[in-house]
């Protein structure tokens, strides 16, 4: 374990806030287990809180403030410097913060995906929605962290991706979908578990190519950026 | 003894005789202040991209609307149902102005310098609260007015058109001045916690988020009364529910896709009031003590 990912999880998990997001999952099994409990049909309660809840909410947004938090708070406060002027090649830098970024928000994410798949379906349901989203972890981290590399305010712009493209246009413009993780992590969860609770129009060689594309292409991206970082202090 | 050799020059330092404005207009600076701040106003050209572009597809949907209207005769969306369908946006907007109006502040621990002022605590919350509710008021009012307009010229009842469209754009004023209330009371409330903007934000988007899809689900157990109720669990629905109660053609009515409320309505009411008046207590409660850091 290099240094880095013990520094970026340090950061993570040293901070009291980051508690706060605990909430988000365990309301997902919470939800979960009421419905089942109560004897609620998996085809009613199924849709809102696996997809409505989990991949549409929990996933992005447990993904956004860690994958913008590894890189975005060090170069907020400027202690990025300290790692920057150390002799190591960037993308010794960036590959473990990824790691960790998406190490942390699957964990996070498919653990109550996993509950939830389980008392929706079957054990094959909860483990392929668990393997999806630990996937569609990985592609919005290295999106979101390539983010805070490329504005300052990485937040707001994975928000704009986050509500706007996948949340708003997603569901008017149906076109847009393909260019939506949200849906790749649909389409590969219901691959690998076919029932009738998920439902996509992307198809499966179309999702683990553009996941592959874009998990790859925004590490190299983020990789190039901090190669010619520069710092400067908050504008705006 | 040495002979002192000191001399105090008179360098020109004066008191201030002016007038001094006091409190009321130190609350009015602020208020404007903070209306200006949300839209970017006197900041760089950095400042103004979230904001604007928020503003630029809300008045784009507004137009859209008008024009189809005006066209085709068909009513995509009424006045009511126009506010319902920009939730998300307006959600993204609280998210982008609430920690520019209170974290950041924070952030640069500029409060003591605010508080040394004859401006109590609680009236720089109020200032930032009411600039936060104008801002969301606006941005839901204005493209209804673009609305309203696009229907006004193009109606063929002549003066009576047009007043009867006056009427339908009234109560769906008033119905944004709700959306705008709520969300601007919660929203400020989760910003003033800290003083990072980029936590403030996720903060914002995440309780507004999360809380819908727990109405939604509550929606399908198997019980009525708590089918009625759910809308109580998010802001969003919970104004929707006030809406369908209150407003005298509730959006989604003859679709069959507005709330369930039953005659739970009042209850919303009374709810959207108690979580205003404790967003609004726990906001001032805050300003109470962060300055004493």
């Amino acid at each position: 374990m290099s240094t880095v990912t013990w520094i970026t999880a340090r950061g993570l998990f040293g901070r009291r806030r980051f508690l706060m997001l605990l909430p988000l999952p365990a309301v997902l099994v919470a939800l979960a287990v009421l419905c089942w409990s109560l004897g609620v049909a998996p085809a009613d309660w199924g849709p809102p809180v696996l997809v409505g809840l989990g991949l549409a909410v929990v996933l992005p947004v447990l993904a956004l403030v860690v994958g913008t938090g590894v890189l975005g708070a060090e170069i907020d406060d400027g202690t990025v410097v300290h790692v920057l002027t150390k002799p190591l090649p960037r993308w010794q830098i960036v590959l473990p913060k990824l790691a960790v970024a998406t190490g942390v928000s699957a964990a996070t994410v498919a653990v109550p995906i996993f509950v939830a798949g389980m008392l929706a379906d079957s054990v094959r349901l909860g483990g392929a929605l668990a393997a999806a989203s630990a996937l569609g972890a990985l592609a919005y981290s290295a999106l979101f962290l390539a983010m805070s590399l490329l504005t300052r305010r990485p937040v707001l712009l994975g928000l704009v991706y986050v509500l706007i493209w996948e949340g708003l246009l997603g569901r008017f413009v149906s076109g847009t979908r393909v260019l939506s993780i949200q849906q790749w992590v649909i389409a590969l969860a219901d691959r690998s578990a076919p029932t009738d609770l998920l439902s996509t129009t992307v198809s499966v060689p179309v999702a683990v190519v553009l996941t592959a594309l874009v998990a790859i292409g925004f590490t190299a991206l983020a990789v190039d950026r901090l190669r010619s970082f520069s710092i400067a202090g908050e504008t705006s | 003894m040495p002979e002192s050799t000191g001399v105090i020059h008179d360098i020109g330092y004066q008191r201030y005789t002016g007038p001094r404005l006091g409190r009321r207009h130190v609350f009015g600076a602020l208020y404007l202040h903070g209306l200006r701040t949300i839209f970017g106003l006197g900041r760089s050209a950095k400042a103004k991209i979230f904001p604007w572009l928020v503003v630029g597809i809300v008045t784009l949907v507004a137009v859209i609307v008008a024009a189809v209207r005006s066209q085709i005769g068909e009513v995509l969306l009424t006045y009511a149902q126009f506010a319902d369908s920009m939730s998300w946006l307006i959600i993204f907007f609280v998210a982008v102005a609430a920690p520019e109006l209170v974290s950041r502040d924070l952030r640069s621990g500029v409060l003591p310098l605010y508080f040394s002022r004859p401006l109590p605590r609680g009236d720089y919350a109020t200032a930032k609260l009411l600039a936060l509710v104008t801002g969301l008021w606006l941005l839901l009012g204005g493209p209804q007015l673009v609305m309203f307009l696009g229907a006004a010229f193009t109606t063929d009842a002549g003066l009576r058109g047009v007043g009867d469209e006056l009427l339908d754009l009234l109560p769906a004023l008033l119905y944004a001045g709700l959306w705008a209330v709520v969300f601007a009371s919660v929203g400020l409330l989760v910003a003033s916690l800290t003083g990072k903007r980029a936590f403030a934000a996720g903060g914002i988007v995440a309780v507004f988020l999360m809380t819908m899809p727990i109405g939604g689900t509550l929606a399908i157990l198997p019980s009525r009364t708590v089918n009625e109720l759910a809308g109580l669990v998010s802001p969003s629905t919970l104004v929707m529910g006030v809406g369908t109660w209150a407003l005298p053609d509730p959006p989604g009515a003859d679709s069959g896709e507005g709330l369930m409320i039953g005659g739970f309505g009042p209850v919303y009411a009374v709810a959207a009031v108690l979580l205003v008046a404790a967003c609004v207590t726990l906001l001032l409660l805050r300003y109470r003590k962060v300055a004493a850091r």
